[in-house]
């Protein structure tokens, strides 16, 4: 039995393995096994790379042998979500039209964490080219909640998110498009950062929609999601959408931010939340002002219009991104008949290789950017997303740091509860979608505990609080979220698995 | 029943431009459309990458020499140059479009209202340099895309096979689309302009033009007019012919839906209307049209802004650096040349013709100035030279090509350097060369291996320079009088006309090298005292 601990935090395990008190092949081992362990019950990984994995750490620790400087997440085991392309390995996205598809080149962000010294433990699984909130919509069947096997994680980031809960492994990266980050972290009791559109390259990133798209880190403790971010962001050339400017994620970490003043938005106590989630988001409250912040109420008047916009932009542009996927060049292609031609091919190929939420949402967004609805439904979005930009560009206007909401209205739900009704799937994203609309940074911390009981079974599952910034202030969300973790013990419960 | 009376023909035109940047329009990977692409030396599939293979997580990043050279043709042809312009995605499913949608411009394209003026060809189809008429051509739009890969039918080499196959070397290539008005009214005139295109593309450098290579592909929307007897005046439907690539096909199409169209009109009685359109492909071995979309299905191609793009922003730096670095265009200096050098029109138009001999041409001028000619008569005496002993040898060289080789072989691509005409010039002026060995000269600087030479010396060395030498000429009249003797007394009876055989012996005897002027005199001397 190992007694290495291959979910310990970033810095520890950095600064163990520089000292030669584990080796980066002993971390990497302990990940893989513990992986390999949880698969059956939680469904965290597509696959896993053991080899590439164990070849990985040997060169960090012959680097150390060599004295030779290592990155900043030397040693350090992670796990990607299974929609970036790696050189190695299958990219599926968690659908059958790409189960069986090989990325011959590696996404920037993953290719930043490999130079930094980190080591690919293996694709995490997620909702099919991350459409859905629960981490159900996947053609390797459901991921599960390390918190309760009988919920779901959330999603769509479902495996990134259960293998860091699970200490699998420190840190995985997830992509956030109206929520997948910031949900599933506050289902599963971590930390998440969906990063300003732009930070982070999305070269390599397999498109669901182009505008709204960020990479992001899921951690344990926010010292880990500072270095996660430190290493993944930066411009790229390959990325005609990513940012010039600079974050300095890591500074001033645990400095509190003079004269705090985060905005509740009206909006945020909603009917719609749990009783345990409304307790968390007022419990947070109360600690941010025993910390000296002033709360203000702000007003963010078309949050409501937020998923309605949501679910208009992102089918259009997952309907144009997804179109590639016809059977001519790579992944699936369907068997023909006799005398079937080449929109037999596309079309058969499509319906067998696509699960029904991606479907639906290719038909949602193909019907929107149809001539003759294009302006009512398209040009309309667009609209209702530049007033939501407006309503939070005035609240931070109103001299407010951050934003503080829920990450969603409630905790993990049961599986199969909810995917029979898309509707009631999609408001999980009420609390995120405009963070995405909008291309702010959103962060989710661990905010409390509900006790639910379903069916009789009583549970205790975390809460999520949000944290919502302007326009490249990654650094002030950081360093509130410390202030929170050192006034809070949720961050450092564990779910016994 | 009234009768048609008249036809009146009505096109305008698209052109597809393949424009010469190094790389594609949205990737790193060689562009096939560029000066260097050896079509011969590539393999199918070989200029390819993530982007352009639409592999998931590529993304387009925008190629700014392919803008800034959609904006020089847009300059040329009169556009105005949008300051900002957008790219959006215009889908639709193919087997040669790989990400299923075509980035495009569809409501903001980079240049835009622009209008030139062409000459206009006379009966023969031909431009009459001495006497024309212009028209000018209104351009709707010209807008930046990329292109689609290749779906071929049949295995390299022609072996048959019951599938296709595609070749993505030509896709993302950046592609220019220029719109024109319908303003056309002839099938010439619609050749003589594309061919005024193709120069213009080539002058600019943006492309070679080479019509067999798909470096331009033109589509003629064409419809007529038809007057009735009664009066009545009535449009048929718009045919557009897709992807012509020669100006034999462009003619061709045409003039077979000019006269087709009025039949097609009897027949099924389809005027022009919305959704009446209708899209031709061309048989260029039965030189006829044919059908292959009937009524354009108001196709849905969903445009939308691609979020993947940021607007390209054209600031006025760049719009005023770009209008700077357009060369003067072949109309401009056709007429500098008939101005200013005193050429004839039929050569004016020989030179301009292609742009890299007009280029080597005015190199040629500036070398003869540089070595001594007198600046008024360089013009016309390097176009002299390169119309007389340049065609000449390009001519002979184009014919002698290799059997099935349309290569023509250029004047500029000869091997004779501007600064070596221009020493044959000057030695020209100063009566040091004789016109034939002025000739002679220019053929031995043209052999391989002579790029270098000093055209002084090697005249020198050959003894081509004319011989300013009294005792000289003395000995050659002698012999010349000696070997001509029934020439010699008529000229000494007084009959002039039998000099020309003595000057052409002593021509000879002297190797061309005798100062042609002087011989007459010389001879005369020497038999009239």
């Amino acid at each position: 039995m190992s007694t290495i601990d291959p979910g310990a935090p970033i810095l520890d395990t950095r600064e163990r393995v520089t000292a030669r008190k584990v080796s980066a092949a002993e971390m990497a081992r302990a990940a893989l096994d513990r992986a390999q362990a949880l698969q059956k019950t939680l469904n965290a990984f597509v696959d896993l790379f053991p080899d590439q994995a164990m070849e990985q750490a040997r060169a960090v620790d012959a680097r150390i042998a060599r004295g030779e400087p290592v990155g900043a997440l030397a040693g350090v085991p992670v796990a990607i979500k299974d929609n970036m392309s790696l050189a190695y390995g299958r990219t599926t996205c968690c659908s059958r039209i790409l189960e069986n598809y090989r990325a011959p080149y590696t996404a920037t962000a993953v290719q930043k964490l490999i130079d930094a010294g980190a080591i690919i433990v293996g694709k995490t699984t997620m909702d099919e080219f991350a459409m859905g909130s629960s981490g159900e919509h996947s053609c390797f069947g459901p991921t599960r909640n390390p918190w309760d096997l009988s919920r779901v994680p959330g999603g769509s980031s479902s495996g990134s998110t259960a293998a860091v809960a699970a200490g699998i492994v420190p840190a995985s990266l997830g992509s956030d498009t109206g929520g997948s980050i910031r949900q599933p972290a506050g289902l599963c009791g971590i930390y998440g950062l969906k990063p300003t559109y732009g930070l982070v390259s999305r070269y390599g990133l397999v498109a669901f929609a182009s505008s709204l798209d960020q990479i992001g880190p899921l951690t344990r403790t926010v010292d880990d999601l500072a270095a996660m971010l430190s290493v993944i962001m930066g411009h790229d050339d390959m990325d005609s959408t990513s940012a010039t400017a600079h974050v300095d994620a890591m500074r001033d970490l645990h400095t509190p931010v003079d004269g705090l003043t985060l905005g509740v938005p009206r909006q945020a106590r909603s009917t719609a939340n749990t009783p345990g989630v409304a307790a968390a988001l007022e419990a947070g409250i109360k600690t941010f002002r025993d910390l000296g912040a002033r709360i203000i109420d702000i007003d963010l008047p078309h949050i409501d219009h937020g998923i309605a916009a949501y679910y208009i932009i992102a089918p259009a542009e997952a309907s144009s991104n997804l179109a590639r996927f016809d059977g001519v060049r790579y992944g699936r292609r369907a068997q023909l008949g006799p005398g079937e031609d080449l929109m037999a091919l596309y079309c058969k190929s499509r319906s067998e290789g696509f699960g029904p939420e991606v479907q639906r949402r290719i038909m949602l967004g193909t019907h929107v950017l149809s001539s003759g609805y294009f302006d009512a439904y398209y040009l309309t979005a667009l609209k209702v997303r530049r007033l939501i930009k407006n309503d939070y560009d005035a609240a931070f206007k109103q001299g407010c740091h951050a934003i503080l909401m829920p990450s969603s209205p409630s905790p993990a739900f049961t599986l199969g509860s909810k995917t029979s009704d898309p509707l009631a799937m999609y408001l999980e994203d009420v609390y995120t979608v405009g963070v995405n609309l909008a291309g702010l940074p959103g962060l989710t911390m661990p905010g409390g505990f509900e006790k639910v009981t379903d069916n009789g079974r009583a549970a205790e599952l975390p809460v999520g609080l949000q944290l919502v910034g302007p326009a490249l202030g990654e650094n002030t969300l950081l360093r509130i979220a410390a202030m929170f973790a050192d006034r809070t013990t949720w961050h450092t419960r564990r779910p016994a698995i | 029943m009234a009768e048609i009376a008249s036809v009146q023909l009505k096109v305008g035109l698209e052109i597809h431009v393949q424009l010469a940047t190094r790389t594609k329009m949205f990737c790193r990977a060689p562009s096939v459309a560029c000066r260097e692409f050896d079509h011969k030396q590539s393999e199918p599939n070989s200029c390819i990458d993530p982007l352009v293979l639409g592999l998931p997580g590529s993304l387009p990043v925008i190629n700014r020499e392919a803008v800034q050279m959609a904006m020089m043709v847009g300059l040329a042809l009169g556009c105005s140059i949008a300051p900002l312009t957008r790219w959006d995605r215009k889908s639709y499913f193919y087997p040669d479009l790989p990400k299923s949608y075509q980035i495009s411009q569809y409501d903001l394209p980079l240049c835009f209202d622009g209008a030139i003026d062409m000459p206009l060809p006379g009966e023969d189809g031909r431009v009459n340099w001495d006497d024309y008429d212009t028209k000018r051509i209104g351009i709707i739009r010209a807008h930046l895309e990329e292109d689609a890969g290749k779906l071929l039918h049949e295995a390299p080499g022609g072996l048959p096979i019951d599938y296709s196959i595609v070749d993505l070397n030509r896709a993302g290539c950046p592609l220019l689309e220029i719109v024109t008005h319908p303003d056309f009214t002839t099938a010439d005139e619609v050749v003589a302009f594309a061919q005024m295109l193709r120069n213009i593309c080539r002058f600019l450098g943006v492309s070679e033009g080479v019509l067999q290579k798909g470096h331009m592909r033109f589509e003629p929307n064409i419809n007529t007019v038809i007057t009735l007897t009664d009066g009545r005046l009535v449009k048929t439907s718009i045919v557009e012919v897709k992807n012509l690539n020669s100006f034999k096909a462009v003619r061709g199409a045409i003039e077979y839906e000019f006269a087709e169209q009025p039949k097609r009109w009897q027949r099924e009685k389809v005027e022009m209307s919305p959704g009446s359109k209708s899209t031709r492909g061309w048989d260029d071995v039965k030189m006829q049209t044919v059908l292959q979309r009937e009524k354009e299905e108001a196709a849905d191609y969903r445009y939308f802004p691609d979020p993947d793009l940021l607007p390209v922003v054209v600031d006025k730096n760049w719009l005023e650096q770009t209008r700077a670095s357009i060369p003067q265009l072949p109309m401009a200096r056709l007429k500098r040349y008939i101005d200013d050098f005193g050429l004839h029109a039929k050569e004016a138009a020989a030179l301009v013709d292609e742009r890299d001999v007009c280029f080597f041409y005015e190199e040629c001028i500036a070398a003869a100035k540089q070595a001594g000619v007198e600046s008024g008569k360089a013009g016309k005496a390097v176009a002299n030279v390169l119309l007389q002993s340049g065609a000449k040898r390009a001519n002979e060289r184009s014919a002698g090509a290799s059997a099935g080789s349309t290569e023509q072989v250029l004047i500029s691509d000869l091997g004779i350097m501007p600064k070596q005409v221009g020493q044959i010039l000057a030695m020209r002026e100063r009566g040091e060369l004789g016109s034939n060995a002025a000739d002679e000269l220019f053929g031995l600087l043209c052999e391989p291996g002579q790029a270098a030479t000093d055209a002084q010396a090697l005249a020198q060395q050959r003894g081509m320079l004319i011989v300013r030498d009294d005792a000289a000429m003395g000995r050659w009249c002698d012999e010349a009088i000696a070997q001509n003797a029934k020439a010699a007394e008529d000229v000494k009876a007084g009959k002039d006309a039998a000099i020309g055989r003595l000057v052409g012996a002593v021509m000879k005897l002297s190797g061309g090298r005798a100062d042609a002027a002087g011989v007459r005199e010389a001879l005369i001397k020497k038999l009239r005292g």
